[in-house]
């Protein structure tokens, strides 16, 4: 390109070169043509990266070299030319068009599109451009066609590609019940999530979610990490039907109660996720799993998924053996009276399961139109058999199949018309065999699961409009939230003393604020008390800050 | 594990033999048009998504076609305007993601029937936030607005 510009110049062309300057600015930087032949060269220099001939000589060189080219292939570069004044008319055409076009869209409704790609094709203008505008010279103003995606000037080659984010910042002080119930203060990136979602067609979606805990990971001690980088989602949707779509074998989450499927920090008021999703549903529950589900009329939906068990070992990864079966000399529960199903979700990699059950959950979600602001669901988990490969009890003996049934039923409601919203959750676990609970059989007297567990919540909240500030319309939605929780119901059966300290009876009181900047932002600020019948008390109240972001 | 198969065939199967064109596509412009403004004969192209609505010499309305991001992914959507520049009717035309198509829900749509540039158009307040789909309920909100400010003074 250099080169071809100089020659032009030799031959007395200038005007073509600015008419050319005019219409396409990224040959802005050529308007030096016109001084010195030696800038110019040293400008050319500089801009031909792929430089051939003009950037390794000095500068007499380089003219002398410029010209025999020039004299050996005028022709060729007349050629070049035309071809040049062919684009350029092309390029004046596409340019009145999207004059046009732009001209038309301060009056007509613009896709959400071309605002959020705007910056982008402003930042590739400038990088595709030859050089930096210099001078008197016009700066290039990036022109908004529609929907032209990723790439600015033509259509993105990925149309379907979209990646969203949520994530969670949280701190404050808590009382640490590994220290006698002292209050600490602490920070925590708790979750930091990419979703990348890309159409392959519309019908075949792909979708992933890339989650980063705790601020991630890291090999050496003092990077001080010990969190997770996991794919928390990950699978291929075939469209087919409105009543009938499948979702492929993949990572997926259990359609179970409301907060599973939709964790993100925006969907609930509290700075941690409601309390029934910290152990009777181990949320984030994900399991490798394929579904169907569809929606059968207005208001009413299904999910059914088939999924690797959940597992009775809550022990570390490297302790299953080789054989996929549970390590001799004692091994940790899965599931426990204390800490409910917590530690029992399934793996999802490595082929490592250890058991062969397949488990099934199913799940309607419904929206009566009869009644507007009121959502609700009905879900329910099956596994035939929790219990591992090789599982044994400390007093000697293997233990046997164990099914689990997990059910949950919530509501939200939004009256409507009013800032007023009401939400209430009840979930349940029951066992059909619980005397074969690793819990009742690993010496520990005190982490006993009795036949069930169950939990219920209650929660009100309500919304205020605050205003418009900062280009945005504010809301404050301070709410209050019951939670009882018994994970250490009667009915014992195992080979273990029974001696509950009542640490697994529960309650939450939990009272907030959040303030939502905008529907994507929340800011928030949470007390929560919490009791349980232990003598020794829960000692794990808080008070807590949060921001959380999802877009 | 061969159960993984047992389960995942039936549904692949249907997925190979159930023509998967049509599926997410639940309205075609031209049918949006038509349930619209039934009684109209023409439809003239006002510019590359707004038609109106002819009966003989008179204007019964316009319509727009719009789209929107839900979560990720695009929801068209069409908007008819009666001459006085109120809504008359909005339809999702297509919805391809996987959560949130509750905005399809009739009932929800209906909110916007009668609204005109003049409203608030703002979720939680006029318009029902979908538990579940917030998103996407505040993004075709947001595009229902969107059009109400550019075309709600130009129908006629």
């Amino acid at each position: 390109m250099p080169i071809l510009v100089m020659s032009v110049e030799r031959q007395c062309n200038t005007g073509v070169v600015m008419s050319v300057d005019r219409e396409r600015r990224n040959v802005t930087g050529f308007i030096n043509v016109k001084s010195a032949l030696p800038t110019l060269i040293a400008t050319a220099s500089i801009l031909s990266a792929s430089g051939s001939a003009v950037v390794a000589g000095d500068v007499s060189d380089v003219s002398a070299r410029t010209a025999s080219v020039s004299e050996k292939s005028n022709e060729e570069l007349l050629k070049k030319m035309r071809a040049m004044e062919q684009r350029i008319e092309m390029l004046e055409g596409k340019l009145k068009q999207q004059k046009q076009g732009s001209a038309s869209a301060t009056t007509t409704p613009q896709s959400t599109a071309p605002a959020q790609t705007a910056p982008a094709r402003a930042a590739r203008a400038q990088a595709t451009g030859a050089s930096p505008p210099t001078g008197n010279a016009p700066s290039p103003t990036p022109t908004a066609p529609t929907n032209n995606g990723l790439l600015g000037l033509t259509d993105s080659p990925v149309p379907g590609l979209s990646l969203g984010a949520y994530g969670e910042v949280k701190f404050g002080a808590f009382k640490n019940p590994d220290a006698g119930g002292k209050w600490q203060n602490g920070f925590d990136v708790h979750r930091f999530v990419l979703l990348p979602t890309y159409a392959i067609t519309p019908n075949i979606i792909f979708n992933a979610e890339i989650e980063f805990e705790h601020g991630g990971i890291a090999f050496d001690a003092d990077d001080k990490r010990h969190g997770t980088a996991e794919i928390e989602q990950l699978w291929i949707d075939f469209k087919i039907h409105d009543k009938f779509n499948w979702r492929s074998p993949g990572v997926d989450l259990v359609p179970i109660g409301y907060i599973n499927q939709h964790h993100e920090p925006t969907q609930f008021y509290s700075v941690n996720r409601p309390e029934l999703y910290n152990g009777l549903i181990p949320s984030t529950f994900m399991v490798p799993a394929t579904s169907i589900y569809g929606r059968l009329m207005d208001g009413l939906s299904y999910q059914f998924q088939a999924s690797s068990s959940v597992e009775d070992f809550g022990d570390d990864f490297d302790k299953r053996t080789d054989g996929n079966s549970v390590p001799l000399g004692g091994y940790a529960a899965g599931i426990t009276g204390l800490s409910a199903l917590h530690d029992s979700r399934p793996v999802i990699g490595d082929f490592r399961q250890l058991n062969n059950t397949i488990a099934y959950a199913g799940k309607l979600d419904f929206a009566p139109p009869i009644l507007p602001g009121f959502a609700g669901s009905v879900s329910g988990y099956f596994s035939p058999n929790i219990t591992p490969r090789g599982a044994y009890a400390d007093a000697g003996g293997t233990l046997g199949r164990n099914s689990l049934a997990l059910f949950d039923a919530e509501f939200r409601y939004r009256v409507p018309n009013t800032g007023l919203e009401l939400r209430g959750e009840y979930v349940r676990v029951s066992f059909g065999n619980p005397a074969n609970l690793r819990a009742n059989n690993d010496s520990d007297p005190n982490n006993n699961v009795g036949k069930s567990m169950f939990g219920w919540s209650g929660e009100v909240a309500y919304h205020f409009q605050l205003g418009t500030f900062l280009n945005s319309e504010w809301e404050a939605v301070p709410f209050y939230r019951y939670t009882y929780e018994n994970l250490q119901t009667n009915g014992f059966a195992g080979t273990d003393a029974n001696e509950p300290t009542g640490a697994g009876r529960l309650q939450f009181y939990t009272a907030g604020l959040a303030v939502f900047p905008s529907s994507k932002v929340v800011l928030k600020a949470t007390y929560q008390k919490v009791k349980n019948k232990d003598p020794g008390g829960a000692n794990s109240d808080s008070v807590l800050g949060g921001v959380g972001f999802f877009f | 594990m061969t159960s993984w198969i047992r389960l995942a065939a039936p549904a692949a199967l249907v997925s190979t033999i159930v023509p998967p064109a049509y599926a997410v596509q639940y309205l075609s412009i031209a049918q949006a048009q038509k349930q619209a403004f039934p009684s109209a004969t023409t439809f003239a192209p006002v510019d590359g998504r707004a038609w109106k609505a002819q009966s003989g010499g008179t204007v019964l309305g316009l319509i727009v076609v719009d789209h929107v991001i839900g979560k990720h992914l695009y929801i068209d959507y069409s908007v008819a305007l009666d001459p006085s520049g109120r809504i008359k009717r909005v339809d999702i035309l297509q919805y391809r993601e996987s959560y949130g198509g509750e905005v399809r829900d009739a009932s929800w749509v209906a909110q916007f029937v009668g609204k005109s540039s003049a409203s608030a158009l703002k979720v939680g307040q006029d318009i029902r936030n979908i538990s579940g789909a917030t998103l996407s309920s505040q993004h075709v909100t947001e595009g229902v607005k969107r059009v109400l400010a550019a075309y709600g003074n130009r129908v006629r």
